[in-house]
């Protein structure tokens, strides 16, 4: 019970660490995204963005960021999600989104190439790169 | 260090540079399990077994054992960029004594987002778990449904093309192959049916599958068709005067993953020279969390051999990479003439408890 509580806690205090998660984007990057789009695009199901570019996400190592984009954008836990990259990446049919350790890098990446999709805590966007969605 | 990832990632994406990156992964399962009580099957002289893994002959008796379910593997995938990579799966298995084996050496080369084309060692894609029989962190069980995963061929070499695409809400994915297998000895049948050296051939193998996957709902058809040969202790079997027979498998798995309910079915005919051997299965789980409990039944009915299994488990994901599980499997052989010399009997009556830990990495 104890654990559950501190757990409990733990959830509460780690959303108020963020602010909320920003998917980014190149800034010549002129595509309509939406939730369903970046869902598509980080569950493998496909490569290019709508406006047809091609289309390579970005993952964060862990952390809140990466809990609260694979729940509220993905809809699924992040054992969910292990399961079903394992599916793939065991049968040879795809293979899960890079991950980096921090948001500078993702930063760093979006901003030098436009075919690379990325989220970071919204409070950590700046000038170099471009906010599609919030959740 | 992070320079030196940066660059690795845009070399990647750009395809500009000569570097291959080799990723390695993997799965591994650590099962125990014992029968609590059985028929077995007297004709056989066979103690009381559930057979928990045909193809391998994974089976429990009354001791426990950790062999007939426990597994290593590992992927090695090497990304030659250009579309381009190479993949190898080891794969050591309890119950093969864990002789470390190359279940899948295949290269595989993209055309472009929608088709790629793989050739090599792989899995036959038969069931709709066969090509990720291995990977028990992928699925609900201890293992899947053994009444339904009972053929003694599961790998095959040979060529496949896959494709993928995005229609609106739905995707459209799947493949077609063609191969072969010559298996010596087979172990199924060696082991456990004939009891003597057999040498299994599927040749001309070929199947289509097509996946339709719309968020929660997930349908699966396949046909696939081969032509069998046999030597049991080195003499050609013949069936009705013929040393060749057909075979055609037809698939239908629809899965639904709908808020916290997961229903899983899966119904299959596979027909052999005039004979249907029919099997099907039925999942219900629901998820709390991190666990699910759920009920399952499978059946395999070819007019003589017959049997079922119900069984009840638990997946606790306690880590985002390993779950817990712990099955119970009650296991009913109905097999023709039973107590005879014509017994259709597999490996009798049984109830079982297993348990263990899927992980991948």
């Amino acid at each position: 019970m104890k654990t559950l509580i501190n757990s409990i806690l733990l959830c509460l205090c780690s959303m108020q660490v963020f602010a909320g998660v920003a998917v980014i984007v190149h800034p010549n990057n002129g595509d309509t995204i939406d939730k369903k789009a970046i869902e598509n695009i980080y569950l493998g199901k496909t490569k290019s963005f709508p406006g047809g570019g091609q289309a390579v996400p970005v993952n964060l190592e862990g952390g809140p960021v990466r809990e609260a984009f694979d729940s509220t954008v993905l809809g699924k836990s992040s054992s969910q999600l292990k399961s079903y990259w394992s599916q793939k990446v065991f049968t040879g049919k795809g293979t899960p989104p890079k991950e980096v350790a921090s948001a500078e890098e993702v930063i760093g990446l979006v901003s030098s190439n436009p075919n690379i999709i990325g989220y970071i805590d919204s409070s950590q966007v700046n000038g170099s790169v471009k906010v599609i969605a919030e959740f | 260090m992070k320079y030196k990832q940066a660059i690795c990632l845009g070399a990647l994406v750009m395809s500009s540079a000569a570097l291959a990156e080799v990723n390695i992964s993997g799965f591994a399962s650590v099962v125990g399990g014992q029968v609590l009580e059985g028929s077995g099957v007297e004709e056989f002289g066979l103690e009381p077994t559930f057979l928990a893994d045909y193809p391998l002959v994974g089976a429990y008796t009354e001791e426990i054992s950790f062999e007939p379910d426990t597994l290593f593997g590992i992927q090695l995938s090497a990304d030659l960029l250009e579309g381009l990579s190479a993949t190898a799966q080891i794969v050591s298995r309890g119950a093969n004594d864990f002789e470390a084996d190359f279940e899948w050496a295949y290269l595989s080369y993209e055309f472009n987002e929608h088709w790629t084309v793989q050739a090599g060692k792989k899995r036959l894609p038969l069931y709709y778990y066969s090509d990720f029989f291995d990977v028990g962190f992928a699925y609900p069980w201890i293992r899947p449904p053994a009444d339904n995963y009972t053929w003694q061929i599961f790998n095959y070499t040979g060529v496949s093309v896959l494709y993928n695409y995005l229609i609106g809400d739905w995707t459209l994915t799947g493949q077609a192959y063609f191969g072969r297998e010559d298996d010596e000895p087979n172990k199924l049948l060696s082991e456990f049916f004939f009891g003597e050296p057999t040498r299994e051939i599927w040749k001309d193998i070929g199947g289509i599958v097509a996946q339709l996957n719309y968020e929660w709902l997930d349908i699966r058809l396949t046909h696939m068709q081969y032509t069998n040969e046999r030597y049991i202790g080195g003499e050609q079997v013949e069936w009705d005067g013929q040393t060749e027979r057909d075979g055609k498998f037809y698939g239908l798995s629809v899965n639904i993953d709908w808020n916290n309910v997961l229903l899983l079915t899966e119904i299959n005919r596979l027909t052999l020279q005039g004979d249907d051997l029919d099997t099907y299965l039925v999942t219900l789980g629901y998820r709390f969390g991190s666990v699910m409990p759920f009920v399952s039944y499978s059946d395999f009915d070819d007019g003589n051999e017959i049997h079922n299994t119900t069984s009840f488990g638990v997946r606790w994901d306690f880590h985002p990479s390993a779950a817990f599980k712990i099955q119970y499997d009650d296991v009913s052989d109905e097999g023709v003439g039973a107590g005879t010399e014509d017994s259709w009997r597999v490996a009798g009556d049984s109830k079982s408890i297993s348990l263990g830990v899927d992980l991948v990495f």
